[in-house]
């Protein structure tokens, strides 16, 4: 069968570690190194939790901040002392206090409250649309690179033409066609981040296919589900959770990026692009109303890639 | 106050009486809505930029749709055949006099001598009466023209400066119609052009010439030199002094303010409230309130269909939602509460603050009796399996961020009640395709019109009838054969008394049926650097006048 011919794809080099430029995180991901059968599987869990002790006080920081927004996303009520709806106008253009610790915005709504309750569309858009992104990459990126010749070809044309367009670009015209909404951006940044995440896929793919390890599965007579399922997709994924890490904080910001337009939830959702948007308007008297939602976006953003630098290393195995 | 509007039948209004007024106005043209220390004297010269934050049209000809930005615009370069003053009365601009027949039907104007529109063409008789034709023209699309000239049957040129207008029915409106930048008399030669081209750069007879417009960015406006038509009421004669103007748009409020402050501006309008605070501890900037006329802004409750087909139910909606907490957390002071359908600068506008009260009790009583008393798990009131819902379609062209602030308080407080409001924030075409598809159960939609017939524009039933640009003004979509009547009576009537008796009777039909629900003036603030002196707002429809604008330098 044409997909599991141990004919070296001579067409690709290793593309995964210069793809950065169109969206997709710059990671220098490595596939598990190939060559080595008999640790293949278990070779990432292992090394990590060798390495756990040598974890950076940065890579602590952002462990922390990523534990307290997924603790906001889960149980904002814990966190927040007010209602992030409840208006309030007498109380309106109040800066930070003991009682309102960020202030509040133009109805009197507790800032703090809004930026906590806040964390669960935010991450919750940024980890769908990473999902959307990583799991369209993984169709197009193992069509491409076990779909033989032709297929890769097709699906190698494709993505560059995807690739000619800006990013978010590509997200405003799905907005466009679809109309605005939350599930139209998660989507719409799914999509603009998925050829990033394919053609890095795809090199590692067509890599570990041409190793040695599937090469002998092959020659032993595994099925091709088997040697997709048990050698390949394993050993060319790795990678991809650390990508996934890494563009969580991008697609986190993109997604604000959206509702900062107006393009994602609608009033009078907590959303830290939104608050963006509404605080810019009284940016001159009330600069509390930009500035918290948008150190919440900067954190969750500067966690997740500190976070996904830490995983890439272990993986690496560096 | 004096009488507003004197009634022009059998009145003569005399040039000689125009010139009386402008040397008048002349002595205390810094009295009105204008700025108040013109310091030294008038210097020639220099380019204006003004800012604005309206819409950028899509048609720079006012005749074409007929929306605020177009008339913002269109009053540097166009000029409609009469004015107001600040005394609310008639004057002449691009007519020098008028006289009403008997029976109402016939319509005499007199055109002023020697005036030429900018390509050359002479402003004539023939002119008036293409333009008339322009805007009733299908094709045009006009839709605030169209509606302000629609009584007019057919035109005829007397003589050279002398044209003959014949009604279908008398209107009582017609000079306050006449008065609008959306009627405004451009070059019939210029509007024998295609469409497109003509939008691109209209030619009028004004103190200013559209000289290129790069989209998305600005309109440059030079001066004319030739110009000698200023309405009776402006400051001076000749040409403007202002050698050009360059007419920007900036939509985003805070990147226009701050544009003014570092002097890249002289002028922004669409000011927000709390810069408008701002300026006034600020010696640099200075502020021009200049309320539009016609309607208040309000939200219009759809009566078309569920669930404000039900009375109940509109009355429990205005007693639901907190405005007046709203308007003095957001606005800083700068707007007044309405309780009226007209804007405050119309006289004939009548209140009514107890219809308006903010009662939640009431409003859970209305909606438990009319049949709404189930909730769902979010609180929100459900009747026969169908949540009590609201589609607010917000033109995000035609608010600035306060009022969508505004709304998102109402959408909390109607919460509490039951109501669910959805707010969908659009672009100006989406808007007006949301209203099209009568996809709305609230909307709020300004309406400039001068005097009270706008109040036939919005609550009579012709009105739900799309005019050919599509839009139709009557977005409560009431249909009531007795208001009708009122509002057709009304703009046929001539004698102040009764046609103030009549739109008195009409408005408290429009408040008590809780068709619209009263917010504030539609607010129309200019903000403007200490440098620019005799800026004014026309007294019309309240757009600023550069015709007498200087800079000091």
């Amino acid at each position: 069968m044409s997909i599991f011919s141990n004919k070296r794809n001579h067409q690709d080099p290793v593309l995964a570690g210069t793809s950065g430029a169109a969206g997709t995180p710059d990671v220098a991901a490595t596939p598990g190194t190939p060559g080595a059968p008999g640790t293949m599987g278990t070779l990432g869990p292992t090394r990590s939790l060798r390495r756990v002790s040598g974890l950076r006080a940065v890579e602590l920081g952002a462990a922390a901040v990523a534990l307290f927004l997924v603790l906001a996303a889960c149980f904002p009520t814990l966190l927040a002392p007010f209602d992030p709806l409840a208006i309030n106008p007498a109380d309106s253009f109040q800066g930070p206090s003991s009682k309102h610790w960020f202030g509040t915005d133009e109805s009197g709504r507790d800032i703090y409250s809004r930026v906590i309750h806040g964390a669960r569309p935010s991450l919750l858009i940024g980890a769908a649309a990473t999902a959307i992104g990583v799991g369209l990459a993984l169709v197009l990126g193992t069509l491409a690179g076990l779909g033989g010749r032709w297929l890769d070809f097709g699906v190698g044309r494709i993505l560059e033409v995807l690739f000619a367009l800006p990013g978010l670009l590509l997200a405003l015209v799905f907005i466009a066609l679809a109309g605005p909404g939350i599930t139209t951006s998660v989507v719409a940044v799914g999509l603009s981040t998925a050829p990033g995440y394919a053609r890095i896929i795809r090199g590692q793919i067509s890599q570990v296919r041409s190793s040695a390890m599937v090469e002998a599965a092959v020659v032993l007579g595994r099925r091709p589900a088997q040697v997709l399922f048990r050698h390949i997709l394993p050993n060319a994924l790795s990678p991809v959770f650390v990508l996934g890490t890494l563009g969580l904080g991008q697609a986190v910001v993109w997604a604000s990026s959206l509702s900062f337009l107006g393009l994602g939830a609608p009033p009078p959702a907590a959303e830290w692009g939104a608050m963006l948007a509404a605080g810019r308007t009284y940016l001159g008297t009330a600069w509390w109303m930009t500035f918290f939602p948008g150190v919440a976006i900067v954190l969750t953003a500067a966690s997740s890639t500190v976070l996904g630098r830490a995983l890439q290393r272990r993986v690496a195995g560096r | 106050m004096s009488f507003p509007f004197r009634t022009p039948r059998r009145a003569v209004v005399s040039a000689a009486g125009a010139v009386a007024a402008v040397v008048l106005l002349a002595g205390c043209s810094a009295g009105g809505t204008g700025s108040e220390e013109n310091a030294g004297e008038p210097v020639s010269g220099g380019n204006l930029v003004y800012a604005t934050g309206d819409a950028e049209p899509t048609c720079l000809d006012p005749h074409v749709g007929g929306n605020y930005p177009q008339a913002l615009a269109a009053s540097q370069y166009l000029e409609p055949l009469v004015s107001k003053n600040d005394d609310g009365e008639i004057i002449p601009w691009l007519a020098g006099e008028w006289q009403e027949s008997e029976d109402g039907l016939t319509w005499t104007f007199t055109l002023r001598e020697g005036v030429q529109f900018t390509d050359g063409t002479p402003l004539n008789a023939e002119a008036v009466k293409a333009n008339i034709a322009h805007v009733q023209d299908p094709e045009t699309a006009s839709s605030t023209g169209y509606l302000a000239l629609q009584k007019i049957e057919s035109a005829e040129a007397v003589d050279d400066l002398t044209l003959k207008l014949n009604l279908k029915a008398p209107d009582s409106a017609l000079l306050e119609s006449f008065s609008m930048p959306w009627v405004a008399i451009q070059s019939p030669k210029a509007l024998e052009r295609s469409q497109e081209e003509n939008c691109a750069a209209p030619v009028g007879t004004g103190p200013f010439i559209v000289e290129d417009w790069v989209k998305q960015d600005s309109i440059t406006m030079v001066r004319n030199e030739n110009y000698n038509s200023p309405p009776a009421d402006a400051a001076h004669e000749g040409p403007a002094y202002l050698e050009s103007i360059t007419w920007k748009f900036i939509p985003e409020s805070a990147t226009r303010y701050a544009a003014l402050q570092a002097g890249e501006v002289h002028v922004i309008d669409n000011a927000q409230p709390d810069t408008i605070a701002a300026a006034e501890n600020n010696d640099v900037i200075k502020h021009l309130d200049a309320p539009r006329p016609g309607a208040s802004n309000r939200l219009e409750l759809n009566t078309s269909k569920a669930p404000f087909n039900d009375p109940l139910v509109r009355e429990a909606f205005v007693r639901a939602v907190n405005v007046n907490d709203g308007v003095s957390s957001l606005f800083f002071g700068t707007a007044e509460r309405s309780y009226s359908p007209l804007s405050s600068v119309e006289p004939l506008g009548y209140s009514d603050e107890s219809l308006f009260g903010y009662d939640p009790a009431e409003a859970n009583r209305l909606l438990d009796e009319a049949g709404w008393t189930e909730r769902d798990a979010e609180g929100y009131r459900v009747k026969d399996g169908e949540r009590l819902s609201l589609e607010f379609p917000v033109s995000t062209n035609q608010s600035i961020p306060a009022e969508q602030s505004l709304f998102e308080q109402l959408q909390a407080t109607a919460k509490e009640a039951g109501f669910e409001i959805k707010l969908n924030l659009l672009d100006l075409s989406s808007w007006y395709g949301a209203l099209a598809e009568n996809d709305y159960n609230l909307v709020s939609a300004p309406y400039t019109k001068v005097g009270p017939d706008v109040l036939r524009i919005l609550f009579h039933s012709d009105s739900t009838v799309p005019a050919p640009s599509g839009y139709f003004a009557n977005l409560s979509q009431v249909k009531l054969d007795e208001l009708d009547e009122l509002l057709t009576k009304g703009s046929e009537t001539s004698d102040p008394a009764d046609r103030a008796a009549l739109y008195e009777e009409a408005q408290k039909i429009v408040l008590e049926g809780y068709y619209i629900l009263p917010l504030y003036d539609q607010q129309n603030h200019f903000l403007y650097r200490s440098e620019v002196s005799g800026l004014r707002a026309l007294p019309t429809v309240s757009t600023p006048a550069f015709y007498d604008v200087w800079l000091n330098s």
